[in-house]
C-alpha cells in the first residue's frame, strides 16, 4: 500500500512540475530551468521548516514566490531575444542553480546535530512529516490537495482573459502584438507565474523525499518537465496529468521488470511519440471527439 | 610579489591549455549553429551523438588493434551515420509547424544514445588513444602538452575543412541557400530534404572529429561527457550568435580559455557556474552574439 501511496505523491509533484511548465509553453515558449525553480522552492522551503521552525504551508509558498521572482529576473533578458535563445539560455540557468547548491553551505547546530545544506553530500533531515506524525495517507492527500488547487487556478486562468491572451502570444507572436498585447509582459509574466509553481512542487518534494541534493535538480528533471505537456498536449491541464501517469506511472514504474532496458525504451519512446502525435496525446481534435463523445455532438468538425 | 607572479605564470598556463581545449567546444558549437542555421532547430542530441562517434570507434578498436589516426577516422565516418540517423527519426517526418515536437524528439534521442551508451559499457569509463601525449614544447616557463596541441591542430583543419564546404563547393552553396531562403532554394532546383540530410551528415562527421578529439585530450570517454558538452556547446553558440560559424569558433575558445582561468582561480566545482554567468553577461550586453550587427537587429 505505501508503495502506491508513494507512487501518487510522485505523480503529484511530477504533475505540478509540468503544469510550470504548461504554464510558460502556453506563450510558445520552453523553459528548461524548472528544474532550478524547482530546486529553489526545495532548498528555501527545506531550511525555512529545518533551520527558522516554520510550518510547511508558508515555507512552501516562500520558497515558491523566490523561484517566482528569480524566474521573472532570468525571464526579462531571455525573453527579449527569440525563443531557442530562451532554451539555451534556461537550460544554463537551471544548470547554474544546480551548481550553486552543490557550492552551497549553511549548517547550525540543532540538539547536537548539524543540520541545513552541505554542498555535494545535500541536505538531510528535512523532517517535517514525521515530526508532525503525518501520516504517508496524510501527505499524499496534502500533495493531491495542492495539485488540485494549482490545476483548478490554470483551468480557471485558462478560461478567462489571461489564458486567451496567452495562447494568443504562443500561436501568432505578431498578431497578438498588433492586438496591442505586450509580448515581454505577457511573457515575463507566464515565466514568474511558472516559477511561482515549480518552487511550490519542489516544497512538497523536499519534505516528503526527506532528503535533497544538487543531482536531483539536474538536466533530467528539467526535461521531464517540459516532456509531460509536450506528450499531454497543450489543450488543455489534462493533458499534463495524462502524461504524467503515462510516464511515471506505465514507463517507470510499470516497465522496472525490464531492469535497464527500461531507460533505452524510455528515450526510444519519447522519439516515436513525436513522430505518431506531434502535437501531444490529447491534442485539439482528440480533446473535441472525446467532447463529441460525451454531448453527442460532433466538435472535431468545426 | 614572487608568489603573485607564479600565479601569473599558471594563470597563463591555463588559459593557453583553455583555448587550446576550446577548439573542442567550436566544433560542437558549429554543429549545433549550422543545423540551426539550416532547419531553424535546435539538435539537442549532437553532443551525445558526437560522443557516441567517439565510442563506436572505442569498440572498433576493442575489435581490431588500430593506429590512433585510424581510430579517428572511424569516429568521424560513424558520426556522420549517426547524424543522418538523427535526421530520419527526429527531423524527417515530423511537420515543420511543431518545433517543440522536433525539440523532444531530439531530447529523447539524448536520452536514448546515452542509455545505450551506459548499456554497452556498464557506465565505465573507456580509455581513449591519444597522440603525441609524451611531448611537451617548452616556452621559458610555460609547456604546451603535445596532445593538446594535436587536437588543436586537426580541430582547426576540420574548421577548414567545413570552412571550404560551406564557403567554395556547390553542396555548400545549397546548404546557405536553404539556410536563407527554403522556398526561394527549392524554385531554384535544390532539393531540400537531400541539403537538409547533407547538412546533418557533415555536422555529424564534424561531430564525430570533435568525440574523438575530446577523447584524446581527456584521455576517456564517459557518458558524464554528454551534458556538459551539449550545455556549453549550446553556450558557445548563443555567445557566437545563433547561426554563425566564425562566431561558434571564436566563441569556443573564449569559453574553453575562460573556463580554465576559473578553474584554476575558484576551483573545479565552481567554473561552470562563471561559463554561466559570461553567458548571461552576453544575453544581456549583446544577445545577437559577438559578430551581431550592433543596430537594426530583428
Amino acid at each position: 500500500m505505501d508503495f502506491y501511496l508513494g507512487l501518487a505523491q510522485i505523480i503529484g509533484v511530477h504533475t505540478i512540475l509540468g503544469l510550470s511548465a504548461y504554464v510558460v509553453m502556453l506563450t510558445g515558449q520552453l523553459s528548461l530551468a524548472q528544474a532550478g525553480f524547482f530546486a529553489i522552492g526545495a532548498y528555501v522551503s527545506g531550511m525555512l521548516t529545518v533551520l527558522a521552525g516554520f510550518h510547511i504551508l508558508p515555507a512552501m509558498l516562500v520558497g515558491g514566490l523566490l523561484a517566482g521572482v528569480m524566474a521573472c529576473i532570468v525571464g526579462f533578458p531571455a525573453l527579449r531575444v527569440k525563443g531557442l535563445m530562451l532554451v539555451i539560455a534556461t537550460l544554463a540557468f537551471g544548470e547554474f542553480v544546480r551548481l550553486f547548491f552543490f557550492n552551497f553551505d549553511y549548517q547550525i547546530s540543532k540538539g547536537g546535530i548539524a543540520v541545513g545544506p552541505l554542498g555535494g553530500e545535500g541536505f538531510r533531515q528535512i523532517r517535517f512529516f514525521p515530526e508532525n506524525g503525518w501520516t504517508s495517507f496524510d501527505v499524499m492527500l496534502f500533495v493531491w490537495g495542492v495539485v488540485i488547487a494549482v490545476m483548478a487556478a490554470l483551468w480557471w486562468m485558462d478560461r478567462s482573459r489571461a489564458g486567451a491572451v496567452l495562447r494568443a502570444v504562443g500561436e501568432d507572436e505578431l498578431a497578438a502584438q498588433s492586438a496591442g498585447i505586450n509580448l515581454t509582459v505577457v511573457k515575463v509574466a507566464a515565466m514568474t507565474a511558472g516559477g511561482f509553481i515549480a518552487g511550490l512542487g519542489g516544497g512538497i518534494y523536499a519534505h516528503y523525499t526527506t532528503h535533497i541534493e544538487h543531482l536531483n535538480f539536474g538536466v533530467i528533471l528539467a526535461t521531464f518537465a517540459i516532456a509531460y505537456p509536450i506528450l499531454g498536449g497543450l489543450s488543455n491541464v489534462f493533458g499534463t496529468l495524462l502524461a504524467v501517469i503515462f510516464i511515471q506511472g506505465v514507463l517507470v514504474e510499470g516497465l522496472r521488470f525490464m531492469g535497464d532496458w527500461r531507460n533505452l525504451l524510455f528515450g526510444a519512446l519519447i522519439v516515436l511519440a513525436m513522430n505518431v502525435r506531434p502535437r501531444g496525446l490529447l491534442d485539439e481534435r482528440s480533446m473535441a471527439l472525446l467532447k463529441g463523445l460525451f454531448t453527442g455532438r460532433d466538435h472535431a468538425r468545426t | 610579489m614572487e608568489d603573485f607572479l607564479f600565479d601569473l605564470i599558471d594563470l597563463v598556463q591555463s588559459i593557453a591549455d583553455g583555448l587550446l581545449f576550446g577548439t573542442t567546444y567550436a566544433m560542437i558549437g558549429i554543429g549545433f549553429t549550422l543545423i540551426f542555421g539550416v532547419m531553424d532547430k535546435l539538435n539537442m542530441s549532437y553532443a551525445a551523438a558526437a560522443i557516441a562517434g567517439a565510442y563506436a570507434s572505442v569498440a572498433a578498436f576493442a575489435l581490431v588493434p588500430l593506429p590512433a589516426p585510424v581510430v579517428f577516422f572511424v569516429a568521424a565516418v560513424a558520426g556522420g551515420v549517426f547524424g543522418y540517423v538523427i535526421y530520419l527519426l527526429c527531423f524527417r517526418f515530423i511537420p515543420l509547424a511543431s518545433p517543440l515536437a522536433t525539440l523532444m524528439a531530439t531530447v529523447g534521442m539524448l536520452l536514448l544514445i546515452d542509455e545505450i551508451v551506459v548499456h554497452e559499457t556498464d557506465g565505465m569509463p573507456q580509455p581513449y588513444p591519444a597522440l603525441f601525449d609524451d611531448v611537451m614544447i617548452e616556452f621559458g616557463p610555460f609547456g604546451l602538452r603535445g596532445d593538446l596541441m594535436f587536437v588543436f591542430l586537426v580541430s582547426v583543419v576540420a574548421m577548414g575543412l567545413l570552412l571550404y564546404l560551406i564557403y567554395r563547393t556547390r553542396l555548400g552553396i545549397a546548404t546557405r541557400a536553404v539556410s536563407q531562403q527554403p522556398v526561394a532554394a527549392q524554385l531554384c532546383g535544390i532539393g531540400l530534404e537531400r541539403t537538409n540530410a547533407m547538412t546533418f551528415v557533415i555536422t555529424g562527421v564534424l561531430g564525430g572529429v570533435a568525440g574523438a578529439m575530446i577523447g584524446a585530450a581527456v584521455g576517456v570517454l564517459s557518458p558524464l561527457l554528454t551534458l556538459p558538452f551539449t550545455v556549453k556547446g549550446l553556450i558557445v553558440t548563443v555567445i557566437g550568435g545563433l547561426g554563425s560559424i566564425p562566431g561558434a569558433i571564436v566563441a569556443g575558445l573564449l569559453v574553453g580559455a575562460f573556463e580554465n582561468a576559473f578553474q584554476f582561480l575558484r576551483g573545479v566545482t565552481e567554473r561552470d557556474m562563471y561559463v554561466m554567468l559570461l553567458l548571461f553577461v552576453f544575453l544581456f550586453l549583446r544577445p545577437g552574439g559577438i559578430f551581431s550587427r550592433p543596430a537594426g537587429r530583428d
